[in-house]
């Protein structure tokens, strides 16, 4: 049922976030914020070498210092407490460490400033050993193993996948491109650094207050570490404080949160671990790196025939999520644009630097840099327009994908003409000003990792219309909380602030798999509107017998229930309820719904409709080149995204100018600078992430296509405004003065030394 | 981050302060605005065991003219510095630096110009934390013997970032030092060791009072270059004095050219500067030329230790020096109409 | 270390605490006066998140020891409502959108309300300038410039300018 804009209530309002009066009084509790009678404090001690053995630890000193009230190395992990998914990563390190990230000790104690001088107290003697940093080095059969029991630094993953035949395509192409692409560590930059509160109750149950976006699977994970700790049968509960920024860095259970149970099991008191702002840059994880070789053909129309695609991922010293993204790149390297025949092989190599994890795009952002960066260089080799060349491969409804996503609702042509009705594309612009274009793909429909791409919701109406929703989702910011109000408060005829959303706790809420894959809105929203759909069923029915008419007839508007057309039928709902339950054998009105989206685990060959819809989205920057120092100078810049409907306009909006600005810094601004695996910048003097003055407006046309799976239409938005401002950027700046930087982030000096090779 | 343990002492007059330096000398360092000191106390490196504030001064927060000089007190605030018309007009190159220095709420209304003039040396192997150095051999200017940023320098290199000592040299600035029982004033050209431990010359006890500049009569410019436009020390930066001659239409009296953030001091080119002595207000050509020997002059101090590659911060002083040479030139020829 | 005892002026109350010199104003607005509006994200004065106000001017709480904050008056985050009544600046950040994790929004706030006292009617360039020290990883700033540009001078062809967050009207009304 397709419904015009103007016909919701609360759908489509900008309606402010629903915590911000909280926030900016200074009022929401975050874990910096949370105290606890008798809490301590832990630390963490890092390695001093890249890649050593551990010969010897001597805590004795440590331990003696007043105030210490626990200090623990690897062998006081249980051994079967590890992390990562091939569980290959303990806590804290035992005999070897692999990186300068990896924790080797850690301390509780009654103050920071004791447990920090504790970690200074804490003898370590180590056998330093020849460290590898080089991604492609580390490939070879000389080089040093990171791994001593693994034959080679190679990891052994799926990614290599081929559809259709390339070689073939190949050969039958007009036009073929090759190049080869970098992209480098770039880091989340959450205001709010990481950090956990853990404590036993006297049965040994634990209760644990942490940044997570990922509630109920780390309750399984703490469930497992109790476990691998001895402690069967005992109750977890994961809290979340206000979350200080998500982007992908609480997506896994970290060292921080094992460390904090374990020191807290141990002191039997509240231990709380937070992070300081050097170590958020130097122990927490980065955008995975990559290394593209790209080759890319179309026929001599413009037609694209085969994309072949080769990426060497630097996995660092442990495997993490990094090491996955491959299965997210693959949505854009087969799906995006129509092309049948593509192949696809990557493979993660274990060094000593740090290793990635899951931030904003999942790997997205960087296959997308190579896509269409080369798109642009094949439009040119082709003699074809680059707008028309996108327009001629573009994705359509309907369409099934090499890799088998199904795409529904497609609005790329509508986001590829915003783009273009706001910036010049054809024609001449002032010297050193071009232009730019790239599209994206993302999921907008959930995504399938694991066995459940859930989400569950609980829905209990008090006596006077104000509804409680318990829901699975996380909200760090982005508005989990407002979407789900206003689509309950939409199905009932309610007002957005009638709605409590409740997400803070495992012990209350239901299941989901976590906020990622900017599936908040559709599936956390789908199982909210599931629940509210059952309650509203109910209240039907109550009214139903009251209005003496049927139940399907009975509307819900402006916190009444009627009959429509019919004063004398109508009743306000907190009355309606009231009756209902403030009387013998009266009812609660209560629903829970759980939404698990039709979509499909990758299978063989990694196929699978990952998704139940995807995000489109075309993003236009104009550039400025100061041809003298280099610097890349953004006039404007458009984003525009198919986000089905928008449910929430305002914070749609805030989600696309914070994506388009973290990635106008990872195109320009922003990289982890490492030195034989030290990060050398972790400071926000050194990492140069976008300021307000460097900032530019943003404009974000919002194209609608009204998907018929999403809740009321909408699909997902938190990460299409990050994935393609790199190419975009990068595509300007070749148009405006003729050098294409193919390695992030398109610094001065890359731009200058281009321009020199290119004048000589 | 956690300050290290000290004695504080807020001394109430000028004197008082004087006193207490004479008497603690190594062991105490001054508090102004904090926003410099503070940083690398938290990071570990420096554990002063006074830190005697500045708070109570307020006397040495000012900024007048008199008799042709430019008067300004060390604990003025940045914030009145880019306030202040008569710096605007009659030492702009003092205005722009400060202007860009950081960020608003950053410095200006703590930081004050004194403490930006006597801002440690920087290097990006030795402004890390105290857990990262403790993990390697220290370096000299950690008090070991070693140079991360050269092999095997046997010195310090660490680089002076101050936006405005590099304006105030090319105004030809000079700063009064004050002690108990006196005062001496010199030129800020030769306040440096060029000693990237102990870059200034100036005893413990000695306290940066004052900072005066001559009004010349003359245009100056400040430019420096950063990634962002905010927050970020300079990585290469410029300042240029030009007066234009009085007699001859046209043409250039005298220059001076300053280069900073490439060294362990801001560098004062003597040879470049003469080199546009007599030379006309429009002689681009001879700009170029003195941009890119201003290049080669500094790109000998220069190593690889605030970020960028060392090649192109070497390249964009010249840049900088060519442009902050024309746009004084322009603003002389603007002002005779 | 032996504690002393001083008197700080926070938010026009008189506080009494103890400290130590090496404490900064931070840490005694959050440790000892449980005042955690204001937030600790770099510890290095770069950040921004630990603004507030010292004699009306906008200073990073964690470059500053609590022993330089006698005698000064100092503003916190939770000084900018009056009770519960929300200032124009704060209401104005929340019906822009300019809130979203929060984090960065207390030392936001107290930037742009000094800017707003100097400034009333400041252009995009001037707050883009003035909030150049406060970095936010989640808006991409505009909806915060927008918040302060708008405050006291409501747009026409702002969509939220024209609302309020309490009470939002009812469809119809």
């Amino acid at each position: 049922m397709s419904k015009n804009n103007s016909e919701f209530s609360v759908v489509g309002k900008r309606i402010p976030k629903l915590d911000a009066a909280q926030k900016a009084m200074g009022r929401a509790e975050y874990i910096q914020d949370v105290k606890l009678p008798g809490m301590l404090y832990g630390k963490i001690l890092y390695s001093r070498y890249a890649h050593a053995n551990i010969v010897k630890i001597d805590t004795s000193k440590a331990v003696a210092l007043s105030g210490v009230h626990a200090v623990l190395t690897g062998e006081d992990v249980p051994k079967k407490m590890k992390m990562g998914f091939i569980k290959d990563n303990p806590p804290i390190k035992k005999g070897k460490v692999c990186s300068l990230r990896d924790e080797v000790a850690a301390v509780a104690a009654i103050s920071p400033e004791i447990a920090k001088k504790a970690l200074g107290l804490i003898e370590i003697e180590y056998e330093e050993l020849e460290g590898i940093f080089d991604p492609e080095k580390a490939m070879e059969k000389d080089s040093p193993l990171v791994n001593e029991h693994l034959k080679s630094n190679v990891l052994k993953m799926p990614w290599d996948i081929h559809y259709g035949d390339v070689e073939k395509a190949e050969k039958e192409s007009a036009f073929v491109v090759e190049d080869r692409f970098t992209t480098t560590w770039v880091t989340h930059c959450c205001m709010g650094t990481s950090g956990a509160v853990a404590l036993f109750d006297a049965s040994e149950n634990l209760t644990i207050y942490t940044n997570t976006q990922i509630p109920s699977l780390a309750h399984k994970d703490f469930l497992e570490a109790l476990k691998a700790m001895g402690l069967e049968n005992k109750r977890v509960r994961v809290i979340k404080p206000i979350i200080g920024g998500g982007f992908g860095s609480k997506l896994d259970t970290y060292a921080y949160e094992h460390i904090a149970i374990l020191l807290a099991y141990k002191c039997r008191k509240p231990v709380k671990v937070v992070f300081d702002r050097v170590e958020e840059f130097k122990a927490t994880s980065t955008r995975q790196p990559t290394i593209t070789y790209i080759k890319q053909g179309c026929d001599k129309n413009g037609k694209l025939l085969f994309r072949d695609m080769r990426m060497v991922l630097d996995n660092g010293g442990h495997t993490s999520w990094g090491a996955t993204t491959p299965s997210v790149m693959l949505m854009p390297i087969s799906s995006l644009y129509r092309v049948e025949n593509v192949k696809y092989v990557a493979k993660c190599v274990y060094t000593n630097n740090t290793y990635s994890q899951a931030m904003r795009g999942y790997g997205n952002p960087q296959a997308t840099f190579a896509i269409e960066s080369s798109m642009d260089i094949l439009a040119e080799k082709s003699g074809i327009d680059r707008i028309e060349f996108r327009r001629i491969n573009k994705n359509q409804s309907g369409d099934e994908t090499p890799q088998g996503l199904k795409i529904t609702s497609c609005g790329l042509e509508e986001c590829i003409d915003a783009v273009k009705k706001e910036l010049k594309f054809d024609g001449k612009n002032e010297k050193s000003v071009g232009t730019g274009i790239a599209s994206l793909i993302h999921v907008g429909g959930g995504a399938r990792i694991y066995g459940s791409d859930g989400c569950g919701a609980i829905l209990k109406m008090d006596d006077y219309g104000k509804v409680d929703v318990f829901t699975g989702g996380t909200d760090m910011g982005q508005g989990m909380d407002n979407i789900t109000a206003q689509i309950v408060a939409e199905e009932l005829g309610l007002l957005a602030e009638d709605i409590n959303v409740i997400h803070s706790d495992t012990d209350i809420c239901p299941w989901d798999v976590g906020a990622h894959a900017s599936r908040s809105t559709f599936v956390a929203g789908n199982a909210a509107l599931g629940a509210a759909k059952k309650v509203k069923k109910k209240i039907q029915a109550i009214a139903s017998k009251l209005f003496d008419a049927p139940a399907g007839k009975i509307e819900f508007k402006n916190k009444l229930v009627f009959v429509p057309g019919d004063e004398e039928r109508s009743m306000p709902i907190g009355k309606l309820l009231r009756k209902a339950h403030f009387r013998p054998g009266g009812t609660m009105l209560m629903a829970e719904n759980f939404y698990d989206p039709d979509n499909e685990n990758m299978g063989k060959e990694l196929k699978g409709n990952m998704s139940m819809t995807y995000s489109f989205g075309a993003h236009g920057a104009k550039v400025k080149v100061d041809e003298e120092t280099g610097k890349v100078e953004v006039l404007e810049y458009v984003a525009a995204h198919d986000v089905g409907r928008a449910i929430n306009p305002l914070l749609l909006e805030g989600q696309v100018y914070g994506g388009v600005v973290m990635g106008l810094g990872y195109a320009l601004t922003e990289e982890v600078t490492v030195k034989d695996g030290e990060i050398m910048n972790a400071n926000f003097r050194d990492y140069k992430l976008f300021t307000a003055k460097d900032a530019v407006k943003i404009k974000a046309p919002v194209i609608e296509t009204d998907d018929k799976d999403g809740p009321f239409g909408a699909k997902g938005i938190g990460e299409p405004g990050c994935v393609p401002t790199a190419p975009a950027i990068a595509n300007a700046v070749y148009d405006a003065v003729g050098v294409r930087i193919k390695n992030l982030p398109i610094t001065p000096e890359k731009v200058l030394a281009a321009l020199k090779e290119k004048n000589n | 981050m956690r300050l290290p343990r000290f004695n504080y002492l807020g001394p109430d007059t000028l004197e008082d302060t004087l006193d207490l330096l004479a008497f603690h000398r190594d062991d105490a360092k001054i508090l102004a605005g904090g926003t410099d000191l503070l940083v690398r106390m938290k990071k570990g490196l420096l554990k002063p065991n006074v830190l005697i504030s500045l708070k109570a001064l307020k006397d040495l927060s000012y900024i007048h003219e008199e008799d042709g000089y430019i008067k300004i007190g060390a604990r003025t605030p940045l914030a009145d510095i880019t306030a202040s018309d008569l710096i605007q007009k009659k030492a702009c190159a003092l205005f722009q630096a400060c202007e860009k220095i950081g960020a608003i709420t950053m410095q200006h209304y703590r930081g004050t110009i004194g403490g930006n003039i006597l801002q440690d040396n920087r290097c990006h192997h030795y402004n890390q934390s105290d857990f990262h150095r403790s993990g390697r051999q220290p370096c000299h200017k950690d008090g070991g013997k070693i140079c991360y940023a050269r092999d095997e320098a046997d010195r310090c290199n660490s680089t002076c970032q101050s936006d405005g000592a590099t304006a105030l040299m090319a105004l030809g600035a000079e700063i009064t030092l004050a002690r108990k029982g006196g005062e001496r004033t010199v030129d800020l050209a030769n306040f440096y060791t060029t000693d990237g431990i102990m870059p200034f010359a100036m005893e413990s006890h000695e306290l940066l009072k004052e900072i005066i500049i001559p009004v010349k009569g003359a245009q100056s410019v400040y430019k420096r270059l950063a990634y962002r436009s905010a927050i970020d020390y300079p990585i290469v930066c410029a300042g240029v004095l030009l007066k234009p001659s009085k007699s001859q239409k046209n043409k250039i009296e005298d220059v001076r050219i300053v280069v900073g953030a490439m060294s362990r001091s801001p560098l004062f080119l003597v040879q470049e500067s003469s080199s546009l002595k007599g030379k006309s207000l429009t002689d681009v050509d001879a700009f170029k030329k003195a941009a890119d020997s201003s290049m080669n002059s500094a790109s000998t101090f220069a190593v690889h230790n605030v970020g960028a590659t060392l090649e192109y911060r070497c390249e964009m002083v010249s840049q900088m020096v060519f442009q902050a040479l024309k746009e004084a030139a322009q603003k002389a020829i603007d002002v005779k109409g | 270390m032996e504690k002393i005892q001083i008197t700080l002026n926070i938010n026009d109350k008189p506080c009494d605490v103890m400290v130590s010199p090496n404490d900064t104003l931070l840490e005694v607005l959050r440790d000892e006066l449980d005042l955690t509006g204001s937030k600790d994200a770099c510890s290095e004065g770069i950040c921004g998140s630990c603004t507030i106000h010292m004699d009306g001017k906008p200073v990073r709480s964690c470059l500053t020891l609590a022993m330089e904050a006698v005698g000064t008056k100092i503003k916190t985050v939770e000084g900018l409502a009056n009770g519960d009544e929300l200032s124009d600046l704060q209401q104005s950040f929340i019906d822009h959108g300019a809130v979203q994790c929060g984090f960065c929004t207390p030392g936001m706030l107290m930037s742009a309300d000094a800017l707003l006292k100097e400034n009333p009617s400041p252009d995009d360039k001037t707050i883009r300038k003035a909030l150049a020290g406060n970095i936010c990883r989640c808006t991409g700033y505009a909806k915060i410039v927008d918040a302060v540009a708008h405050t006291g001078n409501p747009q026409d062809n702002c969509p939220d300018c024209l609302t309020s967050s309490k009470p939002y009207k009812i469809q119809g009304e």
